[in-house]
């Protein structure tokens, strides 16, 4: 084609930075401990640390999160849908899984499959009703949908097992709870692989554009429904997974567990993470879900000033901050927390330290302003 | 066979017939002007060509199909690329990221497969990479490769919509008012970008401008339309002189004797040479 | 209280009643969702939660344990309490974000609506479930289609129509106007010296007021029945909020008559995934509201009451 038959010139562009023998050596060590506070510290492994089974659940719990948080970035960042009943996904995922692996007697691993499967299904569906919806109804739907499938979906018996639950057992070989962290972090790894190049590809640019811009993405031939409706098979099958993980942590799901309230929550640690900020998003759900079950403000020994001085329960402390973070999110600090580190971020990735970096606007999940 | 026949295309919107039995044919590699004061229904009209509008009457064909039932994105794979009034880039990716997304039918890799990172797919990457910054080159971008368009000038962002629009591989490109926001030296320049983008990709093209000396020094054929129809059609000097045509523009009684200090200072807004 | 046994048309005529006393305040939720709506072009999730503060002030001005004040001025610090929230989050949510897209500030006021129930969660957890002292009697004056209406649902009816009577004439009246009219061209307003930003808090005001109400009606004492717990408008399985929308969207999201109608359908509607039809499908009122919002949305978007399309 033309473009390449058209005579190049060598020409010689800037310089690109490249850190120095000493940079290296920074970022490489704080590579290191971040590696070993990931892999190492919570799994009590070449670690001086004694870590209790208690805490690498409140770690697994976390990463569970980060998974589910990824999820409704792609639906809420990538693609600009607004998802106020992904509990749901979520739950479907974690009953789907319980219920292949106790009623169907399969494997884990064809659990975690299905949770999948039905989450894409599911957020599929739902994205068909989307491409016919402006942003604000559609949010309605996914609301009222949210309280639909824990009123109904989740009291069918046969499916969920009514109060009672169903059992999800975990894996043969991951059973105890510092194995099973180490089996969420992998799949966390997975669905962060599969994000990361999505988004470096064809699928995700043509996300970005069509979410900003659907004429001009549509005019460079991206079929923009075709598209949208992928963006939900991908966050659905990420929700799916994510409750498959959940439902396996639990050891047992109950529909108490997938109330509306959830919905909320996780809307919440995906902006104030920082919409489109892999990293962001990952650290904002690790942090409200050390939040809830206290394990944070342990290590803040901050538990006394909320538990006694405010005599607020640890179980609502997300309920009450979260809240306060999203308004300071959204006035003054829309890039959430993945604007916060992209200084670091950039850095660590080999790059000169820009304190500017990740600048951001305004929090943007869809133009619409009228 | 021609690249472009609209063929008796008119629309209503709410009573108002915005485009009216409009009839337009592009040749091969030719350039068309399309000139007509504001609200004349030029990017009405693209809009019905592009697909964004249906029309309530009338067929638009490319080529050999015909495309009036079309949806957009089927449109450009077929070859037609289009610019917009007020830039049609993805603002909040860079300049380079414009240009790979502007690559989306020439990826050579499924979606799926680029999602699970393929090794197939990182070699196209770099494919699509180098292309993109061949053009980048061409439309001298390589210093802004790495800039978010929303932080570009608007000049910058003209000509890398340009490219955006070329890197899809277009035979058809449907131009609207690339000249806008520029002087007449700018306008010039253009006239030359557009002329050696004609030869080196042998495309064809029909724009819309303002700019009539652009448009008649460049163009092949021009139309000129008013209130949704075709005023007058024709090589450039013909329709430029046409009385409706300078009645439109100039809003005056053409058989009234001409006030030359008047016309000669409209002239020189519109960027005439006096 | 459907009885299962009973006849289709006894069920009927039950589900109806019922229906109409739940959808007003499903009425009320949504009349205050529109005026938000026009105001500020919000989709107001806190809504509920203006019931849910309302409840919970009263509660605590009323309650022997805390305040013990006479039940009437309770309730009049309850819907002063609402007020003041809806004000609030007008002044410290809605105005900064006045130029963000909105589902940006959908998000926001879901915030909102979280903090107050993470508030409530704080504050009165313990026991969950609180409920008012009993003020009316057991008694019920009326006997409509086989169901005895009790005071309380005879007061929940009177308060809803003399609303709509205030209301028509309040948007008769010069304040009424400019708020229909700071709504539709705000900035034609402004130069014709109409004060939008206080026009704009004067509805976030009325807004929490009807939602304040929704709420003490929702949770007055009915025979000694009638409780509540952190938020109970919003969630929940007798949650008013969706259902509130719901009617809001039914009446074509601008049409405050449209509002009203929309809330007594959706009540009755609901209802009617009471009866011993639906009695095999778990959750058949949630199904049958998602049904109605799924329905009107694709194939009516412009609501059941309004001739022209909607944007």
């Amino acid at each position: 084609m033309a473009i390449e038959e058209a005579a190049v010139p060598e020409t010689t562009t800037k310089r690109a930075f490249v850190p120095t023998p000493r940079g290296w050596v920074a970022r490489g060590a704080v590579w290191a401990a971040i590696a070993w506070f990931v892999l190492c510290y919570p799994g009590n492994f070449l670690s001086p640390f004694e870590v209790r089974s208690l805490e690498a659940d409140a770690a697994t719990q976390a990463i569970v999160f980060a998974v589910i948080a990824l999820s409704l970035n792609v639906l809420i960042g990538y693609a600009g849908q607004i998802s106020l009943g992904h509990q749901a996904f979520v739950g479907f995922g974690s009953f789907s899984s319980a219920y292949v692996v106790t009623d169907l007697e399969q494997e884990f691993w064809m659990g975690l499959v299905v949770a999948a499967l039905v989450g894409a299904i599911q957020a599929v569906v739902l994205g068909a009703v989307a491409l016919r919806l402006s942003g604000l109804y559609f949010a309605l739907i996914t609301l009222s949908y949210g309280v639909m499938a824990e009123e109904s979906i989740f009291n069918i018996e046969s499916f969920t097992g009514g109060d009672a639950g169903k059992d999800a057992p975990r894996p043969i070989g991951f059973e105890s709870n510092y194995r099973y962290y180490y089996l969420c972090l992998g799949i966390l790894a997975v669905v962060l692989w599969i994000d990361w190049r999505m988004m470096r590809t064809k699928g995700g640019r043509a996300l970005l554009a069509l979410r900003e811009n659907p004429r001009v993405a549509a005019s460079l031939g991206i079929n923009v429904k075709a598209f949208t409706l992928l963006a939900f098979a991908v966050g659905g099958a990420f929700a799916g997974i994510g409750g498959s993980l959940l439902a396996h942590r639990d050891l047992t799901v109950v529909r108490v567990n997938f109330e509306f309230r959830l919905a909320l929550v996780f809307v919440l640690m995906t902006v104030v993470g920082g919409l489109r900020s892999r990293s962001g998003v990952v650290l904002g759900a690790a942090f409200f879900a050390l939040l809830g079950n206290g394990k944070l403000l342990d290590l803040l020994h901050l538990g006394w000033f909320f538990e006694d001085k405010l005599s607020l329960p640890i179980d609502f402390v997300p309920l009450v901050v979260g809240p306060l973070l999203l308004l300071l999110t959204l006035t003054m600090y829309p890039g959430g927390i993945g604007q916060q580190i992209a200084p670091v971020r950039e850095w660590l990735l080999g790059k000169r330290f820009d304190r500017h970096a990740g600048k951001v606007k305004e929090v943007q999940i869809t133009d619409v302003r009228a | 066979m021609s690249v472009l026949e609209v063929t008796n295309l008119s629309i209503t919107f709410g009573g108002v017939r915005a485009l009216n039995e409009v009839s337009m044919r592009v040749s091969e590699w030719e350039i068309v002007g399309i000139i007509g004061p504001n609200g004349a229904g030029k990017t009405t009209l693209f809009n019905c060509v592009t697909g964004f509008y249906a029309p309530t009457a009338g067929r638009v064909r490319y080529r050999h199909h015909d495309i009036t039932d079309m949806p957009v994105h089927r449109r450009a794979a077929l070859g037609i690329g289009r610019t917009f009034q007020n830039v049609g880039l993805v603002k909040g990716s860079t300049a380079l990221e414009n240009l790979l997304t502007a690559q989306h039918l020439e990826v050579g890799y499924d979606t799926l497969a680029g999602m699970f990172g393929v090794p197939k797919s990182f070699a196209e990457e770099e494919k699509l990479r180098r292309r993109a910054g061949m053009l980048l080159e061409m439309l001298r971008l390589e210093d802004v490769a790495g800039e978010r368009a929303a932080d570009l000038p608007y000049g910058v962002l003209k000509r890398l919509e340009i490219a955006t629009v070329l890197a899809a591989d277009p035979d058809l490109l449907l131009l609207d008012e690339p000249g806008s926001g520029m002087g007449p030296e700018e306008a010039h320049a253009l006239g030359d970008t557009l002329l050696e983008i004609r030869a080196e990709f042998g495309v064809t093209i029909v724009m819309i401008d303002h700019h009539v000396p652009l448009v008649t020094r460049v163009s092949d054929y021009v139309y000129c339309l008013n209130f949704g129809e075709v005023l007058a059609e024709g090589p450039p000097d013909v329709v430029r002189n046409h009385p409706e045509v300078v009645r439109a523009y100039l809003g005056e009684d053409p058989d009234a004797p001409i006030n030359e200090a008047e016309m000669e200072a409209t002239l020189a807004e519109a960027g005439e040479p006096v | 209280m459907i009885v299962a046994a009973a006849p289709l048309s006894e069920q009927l005529g039950n589900a109806l009643v019922i229906g109409v006393i739940t959808g007003a305040v499903y009425s009320l939720l949504a009349v205050g969702i529109v005026l938000v709506y026009k105001a500020s072009g919000v989709f107001n999730f806190a809504q509920g939660e203006f019931g849910t503060v309302a409840v919970y002030l009263a509660y605590v001005a009323s309650d022997g344990n805390y305040w013990g004040l006479p039940f009437g001025i309770a309730l009049v610090i309850g819907l002063a309490g609402a007020v003041a929230l809806g004000l609030l989050t007008e002044r410290l949510v809605i105005r900064p974000l006045f130029d963000a897209p909105r589902v940006t500030l959908l998000v926001a006021t879901a915030g909102v609506a979280l903090f107050a129930i993470g508030v409530q969660f704080w504050r009165f957890n313990d026991p969950a479930i609180r409920s008012f002292p009993a003020i009316f009697k057991e008694s019920a004056r009326i006997t409509v289609l086989g169901i005895r209406i009790s005071d309380q649902r005879i007061l929940i009816l009177l308060v809803l129509a003399a609303l709509a009577v205030v209301l028509v004439a309040f948007f008769r009246s010069p304040l009424g106007l400019a708020v229909l009219a700071a709504s539709q061209e705000p900035v034609a307003s402004e130069l014709v010296g109409v004060s939008v930003r206080k026009i704009s808090s004067l509805t976030w005001a009325l807004a929490a007021l009807f939602g304040g109400l929704a709420g003490i009606l929702q949770a007055a004492p009915n025979g000694g029945i009638g409780s509540f717990q952190p938020g109970f408008l919003t969630f929940g399985g007798n949650g008013a909020l969706i259902p509130g929308f719901t009617a809001a969207v039914l009446g074509g999201m601008g049409s405050l008559p449209g509002a009203v109608g929309g809330g007594l359908i959706i009540g009755v509607v609901e209802a009617l995934g009471g009866l011993s039809l639906f009695e095999e499908v778990p959750g058949a009122r949630s199904v049958m509201v998602f049904g109605i919002l799924l329905l009107v949305l694709l194939v009516r978007p412009q609501g059941l009451f309004v001739r022209r399309a909607a944007h």
